[in-house]
């Protein structure tokens, strides 16, 4: 674990992050399912915008994900109810068939400035569900039911707490995986594609950014697939009507909100949202105005999103001493 | 495979019909892109809104259709330039955060809109019953209508675009911003022009076709979904090259629903799409 030595903060990182761990795997026993169903919905959802954190990251904006998240969901779902394969391949497999599309459009559109990449994914994630509406082989407008659990030595994990363990270790993983990734030569180089100019300037130091650009959408999709076949376990159906426009769209808002300045905001944005829309659940569609609300008004005042929150009342206080008559010496102690 | 021609050859008058309606609602999101750079999101919520006016105003409020029109003119203008100067203004040179904006006004228009309008489906009488007949094709009075108007509309657009003042500097604006704003023009003004004009082209082609489909706070995504094809295929920012995939778009999903289903129809424009990108990524008409 060298890479951690070199923060002069671990001793704190590395209890918080212990003592998250320890309440993740310990508590869960106690909680009631509903809890635990929270919970399971929120680790999903922290891998997904997370996921798509790798290409917002370099200055990628997609409103598709949720399509990638579909081919996932029902690779595994029909692999499962269909030719009866076993719950664990389809997992993998969701995730290989997410992977696998992602390359072929990411081939051709990530050569290409942002807003062309942005409309062609929301375009793809649209026509797969147009696909998967359309066509009885994947379940129709009524999608796919009695999508299996996976077995666990001999047993089917059918209750909450079963299934929030497979849950949580799937997110563990990946989120460990796409936090490393960030530090590493190709997390830099990524962060590097950002803009226009910096890509030119990559790409005459010898840097293949198409390459790195396709290769970041493919592990973005691959982890959304993944996680999404594990969502339509849990669900037990997938439905187009699942994996929508709006699923896609609160991925990016939950990424918005937290802050793309570090890895840790869209963690905070997609627990703290995701929390929230669970309570607003009954209330239809009065989530979805809460969320753009938050969102327009966190994108208006507070472009850093929440995790950017302590510098930003810095400057806040900061403008205001400058800008009050009395005296700096006396203001905000 | 046999195919049955005069079905083909109405297929594909409805096909230039629907087309030139979903050139309507794409010159607006070329317009807003030549002149902002942004990809407007909330553009299919406006024409969503268009439909609504009409059935609340016209058809609930019993008010003729000429001040009906009239009134959603004035509104999307003023929404188009409360739109601009609340939001965009601010976020001027970020497309990232401009474009999550508008997907943020979007779902705040569409979430009211299913609280306020209600998931009830509405629909509109027609403003021009009957049907044409003509050679074999039998077209309704209604659609020959709305795409009679987006014609007018898309003429007027050019004319402005092309021979006034206004016009020009937005065109100027698009070419060169800063030299544009040395020699006096008001990049301001010119943003909030064509944000509003954006609209109202989006909400009058959504009032006309408010009796052709039914209505829903959820309809607009259909028309944006064809418009960001079309703009891709067309390029963006050019409004020759916006026409002229409209009309093919249109062309490809009606004929491509006769011959294989509407779903499918939808495949084919996508792989239309994916071809443009590859073979010509800057559009049918565009410059990189």
């Amino acid at each position: 674990m060298a890479f951690l030595r070199q923060d002069p903060r671990l001793g704190v990182k590395a209890v918080v992050l212990a003592a998250v761990l320890i309440a993740l795997v310990a508590l869960p026993p106690l909680a009631e399912p509903y809890v635990l169903h929270v919970a399971i919905v929120v680790l999903i959802n922290v891998v997904y915008a997370e996921a798509l954190y790798v290409i917002m990251r370099m200055g990628y904006l997609s409103f598709g994900h949720a399509g990638y998240i579909a081919l996932g969901a029902y690779t595994s779902a029909l692999l499962a109810t269909k030719l009866d394969v076993s719950v664990w391949l389809g997992f993998l497999a969701g995730g290989a068939v997410a992977a696998v599309f992602a390359w072929l459009l990411g081939m051709i559109t990530l050569k290409l400035r942002g807003i062309y990449f942005s409309l062609s994914v929301f375009a793809f994630a649209e026509v797969v569900n147009a696909i998967f509406r359309a066509f009885d082989v994947f379940g129709g407008p009524a999608g796919i039911a009695n999508v299996p659990r996976p077995m666990f030595f001999g047993t089917r994990l059918n209750s909450h707490l079963g299934f929030y363990y497979v849950v949580l270790a799937a997110a563990v993983v990946s989120l460990a995986f796409l936090y490393r990734q960030a530090s590493t030569r190709f997390g830099f180089t990524l962060l590097a594609l950002r803009t226009r100019d910096t890509e030119a300037l990559a790409e005459s130091v010898g840097i293949a950014a198409a390459r790195y650009k396709t290769l970041a959408f493919v592990a973005s999709c691959f982890f959304c697939g993944l996680m999404g076949a594990i969502h339509g376990h849990y669900l037990r159906f997938v439905s187009p009507f699942v994996f929508t426009f709006f699923f896609s769209t609160d991925l990016v808002i939950f990424n918005m909100v937290g802050g793309l300045g570090s890895f840790w905001g869209p963690m905070a944005g997609s627990v703290l949202l995701t929390a929230l829309g669970e309570q607003l659940f009954a209330a239809g569609y009065y989530k979805s105005l809460v969320y753009a609300v938050v969102l327009l008004v966190v994108i208006l005042v507070l472009p850093g999103g929440l995790i950017d929150l302590p510098r930003a009342r810095q400057a806040w206080t900061e403008r205001r001493q400058r800008f009050s008559k009395a005296p700096v010496t006396t203001a905000e102690r | 495979m046999e195919i049955y021609l005069p079905l083909l050859v109405q297929g594909l008058a409805i096909g230039v019909l629907t087309g030139i309606l979903y050139v309507l609602v794409a010159l607006g999101l070329t317009l807003i892109y030549g002149i902002l750079h942004i990809v407007n999101f909330a553009h299919g919520e406006i024409y969503m809104l268009g439909a609504m006016a009409v059935f609340y105003l016209h058809v609930v409020g019993g008010l003729p259709l000429v001040p009906t029109l009239a009134a959603i003119v004035l509104l999307s203008v003023l929404l188009g330039v409360a739109v601009e100067r609340g939001v965009f203004r601010s976020l001027r040179g970020q497309w990232l955060q401009l474009v999550v904006a508008s997907v943020g006004i979007s779902l705040v228009i569409q979430s009211v809109g299913w609280i306020v309008f209600g998931i009830q489906e509405k629909s509109v009488p027609s403003y021009l019953p009957g049907i044409v007949q003509f050679l074999g094709v039998r077209l309704p009075r209604e659609r020959l209508l709305a795409a009679g108007v987006a014609a007018v509309l898309v003429a007027g657009l050019y004319l402005l675009v092309y021979r006034t003042k206004a016009g020009l500097a937005m065109r100027a604006i698009e070419e060169d911003e800063e030299t544009a704003r040395m020699l006096g023009v008001n990049a301001n003004r010119v943003a909030s022009l064509s944000v509003a004009l954006g609209f109202v082209l989006a909400a009058v082609a959504g009032a006309f076709v408010a009796p052709v489909y039914s209505l829903n706070p959820g309809m607009g995504l259909e028309p944006i979904l064809m418009s960001f094809l079309i703009i891709i295929v067309g390029g963006l920012g050019s409004i020759t090259g916006t026409v002229l995939a409209g009309l093919l778009v249109g062309v490809l999903q009606s004929v491509g629903a006769v011959l294989f289903g509407a779903e499918a129809a939808y495949g084919i424009v996508f792989v239309v799409m994916i071809a443009v990108l590859v073979f010509r990524p800057a559009g049918l008409l565009g410059q990189v």
